[in-house]
């Protein structure tokens, strides 16, 4: 049984990886709540947003630009914009035309889609098989807390992280279009008789499950100080599964959901021997577990069928 | 001899009553109608009769046996059919399929004849096409003839036929119908009465439960009515006596209409 | 009859000219004909309707004619080892294909975790052949046996769940599958299992050249009459279960749950089997595709394999046994054939599924309606 320390470092280690997976689950939660469809390529998206993030720094550095603040701001708002521009387009393209016909057209599509955008990004980036560093743009050391290291880059990444989850809650909770969302996740048709823009609703729905995970995406980047092109299939599958543990259509359980996955991640990996090789194996196996028991989520999921 | 009989059978969804002890006796070979406003627990009533939902309290007889806690589908093999508010049926099956399936429960034959016995199941479904072709030529015969085209082509009111037809199939002793003369126009409702008439003289044993906000229909068709409201059933009779009952007329027309 | 037999005798024609043809000439005159073809078909009804009617009119003996045709094909392949390998290998994602049909198509269950179950069928035999010295007509029949319990002691408790959970399991389980072959030392790690022994009946070994009716045909041939006849099996057995009550249940359940529950069918059983069944085909390609190469490892059977036999069924047709068989004959070769796109073809194959799925969702060859012959 590993020390106390050991299992503390790990739960906070959880908790920083736990906050980039709750931004690519409320991505999926959304969209579950808008247009009733499990989007599968929103993982790709996720990687397209850090590969995105990672051009324009290699653009910027090129420029001559080495503030790590500009870098990083500039980073952050071009991927956001150009992934939530993907993300729309996809939805526009590929997702709504199919959500009226049966739900495995959906996710064959989505699927589909989510294989496009990751071959795409495999061929088109130069030597794009191989995982890409990162630049390092976060400072350095870290203080000690109660036998925890704490680095000052993880509390940055933790506190993005949480700044984004604040803008999500802000967003959904206090401007029109936030309510628009919450209004058609209710209830499309009275949503729209409300005078809701239907495909405005969605288009922005998008816009910002793609831009937040585009922000996991870089955070991912900083943290892991790479990026890999196959990363978005893990990060998809894991996203979904904390969105369905929180309970699909369900923002703060989707956070919830991500969090705790996180922290169950990195604790199994440090309990079970070999772990950080069987790492992911966990983290399917924990999915498959958590889905036998409680399908619906801990906190409920949006709808129930109609007899 | 009574065929089904609930006693204070109560639904519960999270703090909402849906069913709120409901006694309800249907008898062998008779036609009740049952009525009420939209939410009054009509169909939480059949749901819960098939086995979909799981009551909160009381109990369901269906000749002498308990159903609660069986799986629907079972309580089908036992005799219950129904057919749907909005129809469920298989669009892109063919009519005969959507018959077929009622008969499933009967079938014979298994896998192995399926694979390599096949004239013994060819044989089984050949019967079985011939009984859904009588079941639908009972109402039209054009249905038998576009029994192989997929039922998504056919007009609402074939449609409604087709899902009858399954019920029938499967040979029950209780037939629930949920609105079926939803949708319909004036025109189409008498074919469905007539419909109904038939269902009646090709199975006269067969007990039925129809829910409908027709009043045409239902007393066309049922000697016995009850009515239901916040899901408790409020009055019982017939029709005459229900329609003129005070609590009825509050609970369609409000405290305002009935003193109108 | 005879127009079934000239039409199928000129696709067979073309095909292979298309498949031999080195020279861009040739290569363009048959691509030339294909279009030429195409066109009048799209463009002509009469034509159209005259080839459905000499089909459907001589059913049996199109499938004849067919199953001649595949027959000769190891012959007019004969000078090119490689592309009866990749004509074998089609025929094997026929078998697999039917499989994981049955299951998506037939039952509405999203498995993908279809490379997977192919996995857990070459593993078996690789590890019983090699480790075990159990020869290998012994070993294939266990392959599809294990993909079979596996299947249904993972997922017996799954299958009450709805149908985007069922999808996210199966991808969780072909990535758990993967990583532990990668990561197991008895499973061969990153290396695989090497030195499969190749398929000895009854003293004749599946690697001698084949000489018939003195033509020599290249060794590969062996494991493509061997694999035609699988597929045809796989195909006939497929068809009498979808075209029975097990298949219409299926279907029902798939369209609308409800329903079928309230008409007596007991979804949990009929989940199982087709899942069983459908599991136990695609252990089966697998298995075969063990024996065949002779040696496998985890990159051949990850996530990217269950999305292209996906692409099979989705080109073919969901729920479309024929289809399948289109989908697999189109597929499989033509990547290989246009070695310039292989780079692309995984790009390729997503973008063709979401083509198909946006502008002919139902595929190339649209299941009929049951009939029951």
């Amino acid at each position: 049984m590993p020390p106390i320390e050991l299992l503390l470092q790990q739960a906070w280690n959880g908790l920083m990886l736990g906050a980039m997976y709750a931004l690519i689950a409320v991505g999926f939660t959304l969209f579950f709540g808008v247009l009733d469809v499990i989007h599968f390529s929103h993982g790709d998206i996720f990687m397209l947003g850090a590969f995105a993030g990672l051009s324009v720094l290699a653009g910027l550095a090129a420029v001559g630009l080495a503030q790590p603040l500009v870098l990083l701001a500039l980073a952050f708002v071009a991927a956001i914009v150009i992934t939530g521009a993907v993300g729309v387009a996809a939805e526009r393209a590929c997702v709504k035309p199919l959500a009226r016909s049966s739900p495995l057209m959906t996710l064959l599509a989505t699927l589909s889609l989510g294989l496009v955008i990751r071959e795409a990004v495999l061929i088109f980036y130069p030597r794009g098989a191989d995982p890409k560093p990162f630049p390092r743009l976060l400072p350095s050391g870290g203080f000690e807390m109660g036998g925890v290291l704490i680095r000052y880059d993880n509390l940055i990444i933790l506190a993005i992280g949480f700044a984004a989850m604040v803008a999500v809650d802000r967003i959904i909770k206090g401007t029109r279009m936030g309510a628009a969302i919450r209004a058609v996740a209710q209830d499309p048709e009275a949503a729209q008789m409300m005078g809701v823009n239907l495909g405005r609703t969605v288009d922005a729905t998008f816009f910002l499950g793609s831009g937040l995970a585009a922000v996991a995406g870089i955070l991912t980047g900083l943290y892991y100080s790479e990026v890999h092109f196959i990363m978005g299939i893990t990060g998809g599958v894991i996203g979904f599964s904390a969105a369905a543990i929180g309970g699909l259509g369900n923002v703060y359980g989707a956070i919830l959901g991500g969090l705790l996955f996180g922290v169950l991640q990195t604790t199994a990996a440090a309990l079970i021997p070999r772990g950080s090789e069987f790492r992911d194996v966990v983290a399917f196996a924990v999915v498959m577990l958590f889905l036998v028991v409680r399908p619906s989520g801990i906190l409920g999921e949006k709808s129930v069928e109609r007899v | 001899m009574t065929l089904l009989e609930t006693r204070g059978l109560t639904v519960r969804f999270g703090g909402l009553v849906a069913l709120d002890g409901v006694d309800l006796e249907v008898a062998e070979g008779e036609t009740v109608g049952v009525i009420g406003p939209n939410g009054s627990g009509k169909t939480t009533l059949f749901n819960t009769l098939t086995g979909l939902y799981a009551p909160a309290a009381g109990a369901i007889a269906f000749r002498g046996r308990d159903l609660v806690g069986i799986e629907p589908h079972l309580i089908a093999r036992l005799g219950i059919a129904r057919t749907f508010q909005a129809s469920r049926l298989c669009l892109g099956l063919s009519v005969f399929d959507n018959v077929l399936i009622g008969m499933h429960a009967r079938r014979r034959t298994g896998l192995l004849d399926a694979v390599v016995r096949r004239p013994r199941l060819r044989a089984e479904i050949h019967e079985a096409i011939a009984r859904a072709s009588h079941f639908l030529g009972l109402f039209n015969a054009d249905l038998v003839a576009r029994g192989w085209e997929r039922v998504g082509q056919l007009p609402q009111i074939d449609r409604r036929r087709v899902e009858i037809c399954r019920a029938l199939a499967s040979v029950p002793q209780l037939l629930l119908l949920d609105e079926p003369s939803a949708g319909m126009n004036p025109e189409e409702t008498a074919e469905l009465m007539k419909d109904l008439q038939i269902v009646r003289e090709e199975m006269p044993g067969l007990s039925i439960v129809i829910i409908e906000h027709d009043m045409f229909v239902i007393e066309g068709v049922s000697r016995r009515v009850a009515a239901f409201n916040y899901g408790r059933k409020i009055a019982e009779g017939p029709f005459a006596a229900v329609a003129a009952h005070e609590e009825v007329r509050e609970a369609y027309l409000g405290k305002e209409g009935v003193r109108a | 009859m005879i127009l079934v037999l000239a039409s199928e005798a000129v696709l067979f024609v073309l095909a292979v000219a298309g498949i031999l043809a080195e020279r861009p000439l040739p290569l363009a005159a048959t691509g030339g004909v294909l279009a030429a073809l195409a066109l009048l078909l799209r463009f002509s009804p009469k034509l159209r309707g005259a080839l459905v009617g000499a089909f459907t009119a001589h059913r049996t003996g199109a499938l004849a004619g067919a199953a001649v045709f595949a027959v000769l094909l190891p012959f007019a392949l004969r000078a090119s080892p490689y592309w009866t390998f990749v004509a074998t290998l089609a025929l094997l994602y026929v078998t697999i294909g039917q499989g994981l049909n049955f299951q998506i198509g037939t039952a509405g269950l999203i498995n993908l975790a279809g490379a997977a179950f192919a996995g857990l069928g070459g593993y078996t035999v690789g590890l019983l052949t090699v480790t075990g010295g159990w020869p290998a007509w012994l070993a294939l029949p266990l392959g599809p046996v294990v993909a079979v319990a596996v299947g249904a002691s993972l997922f017996v408790p799954i299958l009450k769940t709805r149908g985007h959970y069922l999808a996210l399991v199966t991808i969780a389980f072909v990535f758990i599958f993967n990583i532990l072959m990668n990561n197991f030392e008895f499973t061969g790690g990153p290396q695989g299992i090497k030195n499969i022994p190749t398929l000895q009946v009854f003293g004749y070994a599946f690697t001698t050249r084949l000489t018939l009716f003195g033509v020599a045909l290249p060794a590969h041939a062996n494991f493509y009459f061997a694999a035609l006849v699988v597929a045809g099996l796989t195909t006939a057995v497929i068809r009498r279960l979808h075209d029975s009550w097990l298949g219409l249940a299926l279907n029902t359940l798939r369209d609308d749950e409800i329903a079928a529950k309230c008409s007596g069918v007991s979804i949990t059983r009929a989940k199982l089997t087709a899942f069983s069944v459908g599991n136990f085909f695609i252990g089966l390609g697998g298995a075969f595709y063990a024996l065949m190469v002779g040696f496998i490892s985890p990159p051949d059977f990850d996530f990217g394999y269950s999305l292209i036999m996906l692409s099979v069924i989705i080109i073919g047709g969901v729920d479309s046994i024929p289809g399948v068989v289109l989908g697999a004959c189109l597929l499989l070769p033509l990547p290989e054939r246009f070695r310039f796109l292989h780079e692309y073809r995984l790009l390729l194959y997503g973008v063709v599924i979401l083509v198909m799925l946006l502008y002919r969702p139902q595929g190339l060859w649209p299941a009929a309606v049951r009939r029951y012959r």
